[in-house]
């Protein structure tokens, strides 16, 4: 088949769904339904047919579409009343014009006389239009508009348009400084406005003996010559406005409220009109989607916009895109082999790309995400149930379920969630005795919460019950000899020792819960996931569990670098910053391999050296970089490693179904080189070097030994 | 004087079929850098991720048209400039008229072949080698 044709069965697939709206409305229409949005989606139907027909050449089908959709169009201006006779007149149109396609599509010729009927009503009913609007019902229009002079505007006359020139300042300020709003996407969106010249200001910065480190002394001074407005401009920089102070010829620049914005300046503007005013509102939220309408057009489309395909379909696509991004890094290694000469306009192309890879994985990846709503709504039941049977009182709410994850994740997420709530019904929530004794509602209440937090999705399963017990999961441990009879063991120990195997406090082993194989299994399935569990309690006030889990299951974006011979990534969402210390603030801690002041704070260190038994080459923390990661508990770690490498989106191979489970490697991907990288799990590590004492000296002093 | 092959121009059309006849035409001219949009959502969209040569739009869309694209495009301080032709259909005086005020750079009468295009083409970015 020519392209050509493959062509002209893709137009007759899109007149197949014109066509099955044009009879949905008309059906609307003759049953009293049709509202405007009916009448313009049947006009703009047979217009796109005719459309379609005349760039193919099929001039009959052409010509009837023409008095077809010229009668539609008298019905929407409202010069023609849809009386019945119009609506049969509608009906055969229909039919002839599906007659003409079918037609069209087999390659017969049109009988002279086809047709003729259903044309001869159209125009009869055109006639009673008020308004004879359209003189030339043979569709044959003239190409020019005669009566018009249309002077084509050459592009230059915009660029001639009165530029104006703004001059901006672009001030870091202090108080905000750590807050770390990033400026670039600002940056590009004035840039995109017209000539933007920016230039880095040094002059306030002070003698090297008043230098404050952790003071911005640098600005930005910008000259740019655009046609946008100081409004407009103020507008663009509001995502900065806190964490810079942003003047414009000399007036700094206040913010908006966000939303109440949005409306009054699209009203103030002249030219726009209803299409542009959700619009030009979008830029503040300028990162990744500049344009982002600001709702949802209302409309519905005549014919269902949804269409079922099989979930494997969908990761074979998943999986190309893993292939693709693979690729993709293998050519951007190398393109960076390249002499320089060589590279630029290849690296620019490979920018695009980079771009394009991005776009369809975010598009790939919001096709797999559902709401979590399809697991929150097993839950009433199972709660109605449960209090049926224990003659508690519970009310379950819910926030947030439409928050999307991925497919894979609901899936696995219902059982895991549904041991929590059992767990909370039977320990958590006392009796309503209990609770009146306690001074408490007698209704109890758990709240399932789902939130995107820094990259990852967080469900939070909340009771007001009667918390842990820590004494009674000490003395239960103990009995159990999970811990030691003299150990000393933190509230936090305490409330990790319900996860562990074989546990269980319940003095009567319910037939809800109890039967000691509860949390362990709960945690070793978030595990799988690539998520962590985390529990907090309050005696008297309550339970809360966290789960963390990762958005998507297959690609990330991901921080490359080296430690020694080795190189690992780490997932971008969990690092807060890098750096290169100096070597006045990394101060040795008893036992540790030390600490790092940032800015105030005290972040543990953790040599990856130590940890993976890798010979590092650098001996101290300020010789190398440290990543500054984040637990989803909060809690910070320093990464020290040697160097970095980049930062590129890696394909995530998971290494329990091919090897086992390590701790502190979530997965592992492979590089643009063609070898195989680990991904760390930032959870783990954190969670390290808090406990580490011990472990950390240990390992430092296996570090010494290596390097004596 | 634009040579063809570095101009960066966004066909917007909700029909595949035209969409591909379009991009047909255009490569034949010597077009290389051709991006689509099924509608005026999306075009704005693709128009804020780089900077456009020309928007050839078609009129006839669901939510969008390619008057209101017109409008948003005039109206966005980063697009304002990029230059615009719409695509109408055969005797639609009045589009043709509210697109002039509404910043028009040229019309194009659907359908046209590639000689047409270039023309219009021409009359805005100037001679195409």
């Amino acid at each position: 088949m020519s392209s050509w044709d493959e062509l002209k069965n893709t137009f007759f697939e899109e007149t197949e769904d014109g066509l099955q709206a044009l009879e949905t409305g008309l059906n609307d229409m003759r049953d009293g339904n049709g509202d405007n949005e009916t009448v313009n989606a049947v006009f703009r139907a047979i217009h796109s047919i005719k459309g379609g027909a005349g760039v193919f050449g099929y001039e009959s089908l052409v010509g009837f579409a023409h008095v077809f959709e010229t009668v539609l169009d008298a019905v929407r201006r409202g010069n023609l009343a849809v009386t019945s006779e119009v609506i049969d007149a509608l009906f055969s149109a229909n039919d002839t014009l599906g007659g003409l396609v079918a037609m069209a599509r087999s390659g017969e010729s049109v009988p002279a006389d086809f047709g003729r009927n259903a044309k001869e009503a159209l125009q009869h009913v055109l006639n009673e239009a008020t308004d004879a609007s359209c003189e030339d019902l043979g569709g044959q229009g003239p190409d020019s508009f005669e009566g018009i002079e249309f002077v084509p505007v050459r592009a230059e006359v915009y660029d001639e348009q009165a530029d104006e020139t703004h001059h901006l300042v672009i001030r870091p300020q202090v108080e905000s400084w750590s807050q770390a709003a990033d400026p670039l996407p600002v940056l590009q969106a004035l840039r995109a406005c017209g000539s933007l010249d920016l230039g880095a200001e040094t002059s306030d910065v002070p003698p090297l003996d008043e230098l404050q480190p952790s003071r911005p002394y640098l600005y930005w001074t910008a000259t740019l010559r655009t046609t946008a407005r100081v409004d407009e401009l103020a507008h663009i920089v509001q995502p900065i406005l806190g964490a810079f102070r942003v003047e414009i010829a000399g007036t700094p620049v206040s913010a908006e409220p966000p939303h109440l914005e949005e409306t009054s300046s699209a009203n103030e503007r002249s030219t726009a009109s209803d299409g542009s005013q959700s619009q030009s509102a979008g830029t503040a939220d300028a990162q990744d989607d500049p344009v982002k309408p600001a709702q949802p057009p209302a409309t519905k489309p005549a014919v269902s916009a949804t269409i079922r395909v099989d979930l494997e379909r969908i990761d074979r696509v998943v999986n190309m895109v893993g292939e693709l991004v693979i690729a993709q890094a293998m050519l951007g290694q190398i393109v960076q082999d390249l002499p320089e000469q060589a590279e630029g306009r290849l690296s620019q192309v490979l920018e695009e790309v980079i771009h394009h890879t991005r776009e369809l994985k975010n598009a790939v990846m919001s096709m797999r995400a559902q709401p979590v709503r399809s697991v929150f709504q097993r839950m009433p039941r199972l709660v109605r149930e449960l209090s049926a049977k224990t003659g508690k009182k519970i009310r379950l709410e819910m926030v947030n379920e439409h928050t999307e994850v991925d497919k894979t994740i609901i899936e696995r997420l219902s059982d895991p969630l549904t041991h929590i709530i059992r767990n909370s019904i039977d320990h958590g929530i006392e009796t309503p005795d209990e609770r009146r004794a306690a001074g408490k509602n007698e209704e109890g209440t758990i709240r399932l919460s789902a939130d995107h937090r820094g990259g990852r999705i967080v469900i939070e399963v909340r009771d007001d019950g009667a918390g842990i017990n820590g004494e009674r999961v000490l003395k239960k441990a103990r009995e159990k000899g999970l811990v030691a009879p003299d150990a000393v063991v933190s509230e936090e120990e305490i409330n990790n020792l319900v996860f562990m195997a074989g546990f269980s406090t319940a003095e009567i082993v319910s037939d809800i819960s109890g039967r000691g194989v509860g949390m362990d299994v709960v945690r070793r399935n978030i595990q799988d996931l690539g998520g962590r569990i985390s529990l907090k309690s309050e005696r008297g006030r309550g339970t809360m569990i966290q789960l963390a889990l990762p958005l998507t299951l297959a690609v990330v974006d991901g921080m490359i670098f080296r430690v020694g011979d080795e190189t690992y990534v780490m997932a971008i969402s969990a690092i807060v910053e890098c750096i290169r210390p100096a070597r006045s603030d990394v101060a040795p801690l008893l036992g540790t391999r030390g600490t790092l002041r940032l800015r105030g704070d005290i972040v543990p260190l953790v040599h990856l050296s130590d940890i993976f038994h890798v010979n590092s080459r650098i001996s101290d923390a300020s010789q190398g970089i440290v990543i500054i990661i984040e637990a989803s508990d909060g809690a910070r770690t320093g990464l020290v490693v040697d160097e970095l490498c980049g930062h590129q989106q890696v394909v995530i191979k998971s290494l329990e179904e091919n090897y086992g489970s390590v701790p502190g490697i979530a997965a592992a991907t492979i590089l643009g080189n063609g070898r195989v990288a680990f991904i760390l799990d930032a959870e783990e590590l954190c969670r390290r070097s808090g406990e580490a004492g011990p472990a950390a000296a240990r390992a430092s002093g296996h570090g010494i030994a290596n390097a004596a | 004087m634009p040579a063809a092959a570095a101009l960066k121009i966004l066909i917007v059309d909700d029909q595949l079929s035209v969409r591909t006849v379009a991009r047909m035409s255009l490569e034949k001219i010597g077009v290389r850098l051709i991006h689509e949009a099924e509608n005026g959502q999306q075009a704005l969209k693709t128009a804020s991720i780089q900077p456009l040569d020309l928007i050839i739009s078609d009129f006839n869309m669901p939510e969008m048209d390619g008057l209101a694209l017109l409008r948003a495009v005039r109206g966005h301080p980063a697009l304002r400039k990029t230059p615009f032709i719409l695509v109408t259909g055969r005797g639609d005086r009045e589009l043709v008229i509210k697109a002039a005020q509404a910043g028009v750079n040229n019309y194009l009468v659907k359908p046209f072949d590639q000689a047409t295009l270039q023309k219009k083409m021409e009359e805005v970015l100037g001679r195409i080698s």
